[in-house]
Order: structure tokens, then C-alpha cells, then sequence
């Protein structure tokens, strides 16, 4: 046996008949049903009220109200055409004689705004009451802050940010990024060498990337290791080169690692040149 | 209040007029529209058809029989106004700029622009029965005025001077009769974008690019009174009755618009008080620069015109009538 999509029950035409009744203050509420374009059953509650208003005009005013339309409006019925009019939003024409005059205030906005007063908005780059995207400093600090911002505590979280590589962060906004900062200097390849590197030196035979990367993980993001290899025998050569995506990264590690024991060799790290 | 909306055009306004009762509004804008609306409810009345250029300007008698308008297809068109009737077109070298009939309904002024090395001329035709005779279609003045471009002009009490607005900035006076500049005052720095007389025509305030309006005395062209505001302005009109205020409007292109609400524009409608220099209030709405302002001859209404294609149609509220500026 099919089920049927629609209720029989609902066929039956018990309440869908549009109703029309006037209440104590004048209101006409008009009831009616219709089926929208999903095919659901719409509900539709229509309040009017209507008022006569006497109005003395001048006579030439009440003759010119009798004219028919023509031009685009010919043969058009009395009345507005919602087409050509329509009735805006409220606005309050607020009149003050001090010198601060009162913008009219947009209720919904204001309404958001003390919404998200309880809630402290904080911009990251200037730590000012808007949004990061609404900063007026965006250009100027929003690429140095990229740099300062981890730097400025040491224990701050942003570090650990940048260490599980949350973010991605394009190359000229990273920490060095001095093409912006320092006016302009030429090309990416140029940018990419201003990146902070550590030059590790003393390495032992059997040391893989993937350890130099461990060992130096810890203290930021890495952009990139290069580790120098034999080109036959493919060991180590002995050094590689670390660069980090934030200086104050680079220096940490640098003074953690250097003179440090790794694999039965004293390792060396300094600035690469 | 609630403005009422007017979407009769698809490209900027141009210009805005009531008529002397204030129950019709004339719209005109780039488009090659021009619209007659009933202000009292946004209902439109008609249109116009017969411009092929953006229509610059437009002007209705006092008894709202006939209608001129200035066009960028070097043509003014005189129409009934009650039933949309072209009655007489009047071909020119350039553009007409600027139109107004004067105050006894039987002259129009007509300035047309300067271009392609055809000069600017201000010619005055006679349309004294223009609805029931076809109009001559030579001037009974024409002349070819001097000096930097017109870009508003208007008739002064009695049609003893023609007031016109240039594009230095400069306001001159110009005898009808004989098309000399009878004198000249330089007020603003910016070209005059709009210039606009008071209900006797005693005197007249301008807008200008250089973001201030001037009240002007006509015959003397002193400067009478000063609104500096932060926005170059593209209009400004002067409250016939009931508050001492005037209406000034502008806006700049480039400004980026935030969007409070997405109903409503940031552009604004600035109201000054008249006498003692100050602002008082801003109506805002427009999406685009306010290019016009025409404010009702009863003084309860008043509308604006917008770069958006929008006519907003405001009736004042109760309060707006009994607020007193505190000194």
C-alpha cells in the first residue's frame, strides 16, 4: 500500500478557508493560505489599518490629483506603484543646538554593539576596542605585529601558535619581512634569504633532516632545513642550515643548541652569513 | 519619519523642483528620464519622454501648465504638464546647463555650455502662451557671456538681474537686457554646483565644491552668511517657513561606505541653522553623493536626490517644528 506524501486530513478543506474580521480598534486582519514555491503551505496574516484623512487643498491641488497618468505611467491606476515607491526605514531627524551633531542611530547596529560591549573586543595588532579586520593600523602594524607580537613576551602563546603551525602566514608577512618595512627592496628570493638561519656545524655522520628538525622544533615554526650532504655517499657533511620563521626563534635556539651535546659531538650554531 | 522612496530613475539625479503649491515633484536625471511625482505620497504622475541625453535641469511654472527642461542632447523641451505633450523643442550648438522660468511665468532662461568651440550663450525666450500657442523659436535675448563656464543661473526679483554661478567659483550679475556682467563677486574656490533664490528672490544661497554654501545678498552680492562644512557640497536650499534653516548636500565619491544597515546609505543631508552658522541636524539615507535638494514651499517636506538614482521624499515630524536653537 502507497503511504501518500500529503495527509488526507489536510485535504480536507476545514481551515483553509481565508478569513476577514475587524477588531475593536479598527484593524482588518485578513487570513489566507497559500502554497509557496517548496510546496509548503503558507500562512498569511495581513493587518490594515485604514484612515481617512481630510486634507483642504487648493484647487488647482484637487485638479491636478484628478489628472490621468501618461508618459511610462499610462493607463496605470490611482495610487503609488510599489515599482516606483516605496517607504523607507524610520529615521529620527535629530535637532541640537550643540556643536556635536547626533548621527541617527541605526538601532539594529547599536544594538550589536552593546551586545559585543560585554564581550571585550580586542584587536590583536594595536590591542584596540574593534575588530582585526576592522584596524585602522592594519597596514602599517598588522605586518610588523606578524613579528613583534611573539616576541613581545616570551611566554606568550602565540610561540606555541606558530610551533603546531596553526596558522599559515605568507612569507612577507613573516618575522624579517623587511620589503614593506624598509622600503623597497627588490624580490621574494631576496626576502626568503633575510629569514632568520642558524648554521649548525659539527654534525655527526648519520644525522637525518628529520633530526635536525626535532631537535630544533622546539624553539619555533622552521621554514625550511637544509641539511649538507655528501653527494656519493649521501651523509652528512657535517652542517646544515635552519631557518626559522621567527628571529627571536632563531635566537633562542641558538643559544640553547650552541655547545650542546648531540650524538657524541659538541654542535656549533651561529648566525648563517 | 518615514522617507518615501522614489526608484523612477536608473542613473543619478540630476535635479529636483517642486511646483509653487508643492503637490507636484519634478525629477530629472541622467537617464534621459524626467518623472512628476504627487509628493505628498510618492505616487508618480507620469513622465516625459522624448530627451536622447542625460537631462541636466528643469523647471515648472506657477500654474504648473508648463514644464521646461535642459538636456545633454543640446535640446530644451517646454511640455504640458498635464498630459505629458512635447509642445515645443528648442535646438541648440551644446548642452543646456541650466533652466528657469521667471516669476511672472512668461520669460525662460535657458544657459547652455561652452564646448567643441561653440561658447556658452544665455538666451531668454518668451513662453507666455505656450500652452495654447506653439512658442517662437527665436530668443528675445541671446547672448554670449564671458568669462569662466556657467553652471547656475537664476532670475532675480522682478527679472531686474540674472544671478549666475561659475566655475571659479565666482557669482556675477547679469542685466537681462543687455547680457553685461553688471558685476561680479568671487565667493568660493571651487566651482558653484548649485545656486538656489529665497521665496522673494532677495537673496540666494550656493553650494560649492570647496565644501561651504553662501547666502548672498542679490543685488549687492555680499556675503551674508558662511556653512563650512567637511564634504564637498552639490546643493543646498533654503527653508521657505518655519525654522530659519537651510539644507545643504554633498558628499564625495571616493568615501568607502560601511554599511550600517543595509536599507540605508551613509550620504547625508546636512541642516544648518540659518542665522546663527551652526548645524543642527543630518538626515542620512542616500547610498550615493547628494546631488540635490529641493525643500517643499510649505516648508513641512522636503526632498533629495541622490548619485544612487533614488529621490527620498522626507515629511517632517511634529518635533521638528517646536525645536528652538539654545544659544
Amino acid at each position: 500500500m502507497a503511504v501518500s506524501a500529503t495527509n488526507w486530513a489536510d485535504e480536507v478543506d476545514g481551515e483553509d478557508q481565508p478569513q476577514t474580521f475587524t477588531d475593536a480598534n479598527g484593524i482588518t486582519t485578513t487570513i489566507e493560505y497559500r502554497t509557496n514555491e517548496d510546496g509548503k503551505k503558507v500562512k498569511v496574516t495581513r493587518r490594515t489599518q485604514k484612515k481617512l484623512i481630510h486634507d483642504v487643498v487648493n484647487k488647482a491641488v484637487a485638479a491636478r490629483k484628478k489628472w490621468p497618468k501618461f508618459g511610462k505611467e499610462k493607463g496605470n491606476r490611482p495610487g503609488p506603484d510599489p515599482a516606483t515607491t516605496n517607504v523607507g526605514d524610520n529615521i529620527k531627524l535629530k535637532l541640537s543646538s550643540t556643536g556635536d551633531v547626533v548621527q541617527d542611530v541605526d538601532e539594529k547596529h547599536e544594538a550589536m554593539k552593546a551586545q559585543l560591549q560585554n564581550k571585550k573586543i580586542l584587536c590583536r595588532i594595536c590591542k584596540g576596542d574593534h575588530f582585526t579586520t576592522k584596524c585602522p593600523y592594519k597596514d602599517s602594524l598588522g605586518m610588523e605585529d606578524a613579528a613583534a607580537a611573539p616576541a613581545a613576551a616570551a611566554e606568550e602563546a602565540a610561540p606555541e601558535e606558530q610551533q603546531s603551525g596553526s596558522k599559515y602566514i605568507a612569507p612577507h608577512m613573516r618575522a624579517g619581512a623587511s620589503g614593506t618595512k624598509g622600503g623597497d627592496r627588490d624580490s621574494i628570493r631576496e626576502k626568503r634569504d633575510e629569514q632568520p638561519t642558524l648554521r649548525v656545524t659539527n654534525l655527526s655522520e648519520d644525522v637525518t633532516e628529520a633530526d635536525v628538525s626535532e631537535l630544533f622544533k622546539r624553539f619555533g615554526h622552521i621554514s625550511r632545513v637544509f641539511l649538507a650532504r655528501d653527494r656519493e655517499t649521501n651523509a652528512c657533511k657535517g652542517f646544515a642550515f635552519v631557518s626559522f620563521t621567527m628571529r627571536e626563534d632563531a635566537q633562542r635556539a641558538l643559544e640553547a643548541i650552541d655547545g650542546r651535546g648531540y650524538d657524541n659531538l659538541i654542535l656549533r650554531v651561529e648566525w648563517a652569513r | 519619519m518615514r522617507p518615501i522612496l522614489l526608484q523612477g530613475h536608473e542613473r543619478s539625479l540630476t535635479q529636483i523642483k517642486y511646483n509653487r503649491e508643492g503637490d507636484l515633484l519634478f525629477s530629472v536625471s541622467k537617464d534621459h528620464v524626467v518623472n512628476a511625482w504627487f509628493s505628498h505620497n510618492g505616487e508618480r504622475l507620469g513622465t516625459y519622454e522624448g530627451h536622447i541625453g542625460a537631462v541636466w535641469t528643469v523647471d515648472v511654472n506657477s500654474s504648473s501648465t508648463l514644464l521646461v527642461s535642459g538636456s545633454a542632447d543640446n535640446t530644451a523641451k517646454l511640455w504640458d504638464v498635464s498630459n505629458g505633450k512635447c509642445l515645443k523643442s528648442w535646438e541648440f550648438n551644446t548642452a543646456v546647463r541650466c533652466v528657469q522660468f521667471s516669476e511672472d511665468d512668461k520669460l525662460v532662461l535657458l544657459v547652455t555650455e561652452p564646448r567643441m568651440g561653440f561658447p556658452a550663450t544665455l538666451q531668454i525666450f518668451n513662453v507666455e502662451n505656450g500652452v495654447t500657442e506653439t512658442v517662437s523659436s527665436e530668443p528675445v535675448y541671446n547672448f554670449n557671456p564671458e568669462g569662466p563656464k556657467i553652471t547656475a543661473a537664476a532670475w532675480g526679483a522682478l527679472n531686474r538681474y540674472i544671478i549666475a554661478g561659475r566655475e571659479n567659483g565666482s557669482v556675477a550679475l547679469i542685466d537681462p537686457k543687455t547680457g553685461e556682467c553688471v558685476s561680479t563677486n568671487k565667493v568660493h574656490e571651487l566651482t558653484l554646483t548649485d545656486l538656489q533664490m529665497s521665496s522673494d528672490r532677495t537673496y540666494f544661497i550656493t553650494a560649492s565644491k570647496d565644501k561651504s554654501a553662501k547666502i548672498l545678498e542679490t543685488e549687492s552680492l555680499e556675503v551674508l552668511k558662511s556653512y563650512t562644512t567637511d564634504t564637498p557640497l552639490n546643493s543646498a536650499a533654503i527653508m521657505p517657513k518655519h525654522q530659519e534653516f537651510v539644507v545643504v548636500g554633498g558628499g564625495q565619491e571616493a568615501m568607502d561606505v560601511t554599511t550600517t544597515s543595509s536599507r540605508q546609505g551613509k550620504f547625508e543631508c546636512r541642516f544648518w541653522h540659518k542665522i546663527l552658522e551652526e548645524e543642527v541636524g543630518r538626515v542620512r539615507g542616500h547610498f550615493g553623493p547628494i546631488n540635490t535638494i529641493a525643500i517643499h514651499p510649505d516648508g513641512r517636506s522636503f526632498a533629495s536626490g541622490g548619485e544612487d538614482g533614488y529621490v527620498r521624499v522626507h515629511h517632517f515630524d511634529d518635533d521638528f517644528f517646536t525645536f528652538k536653537f539654545q544659544i
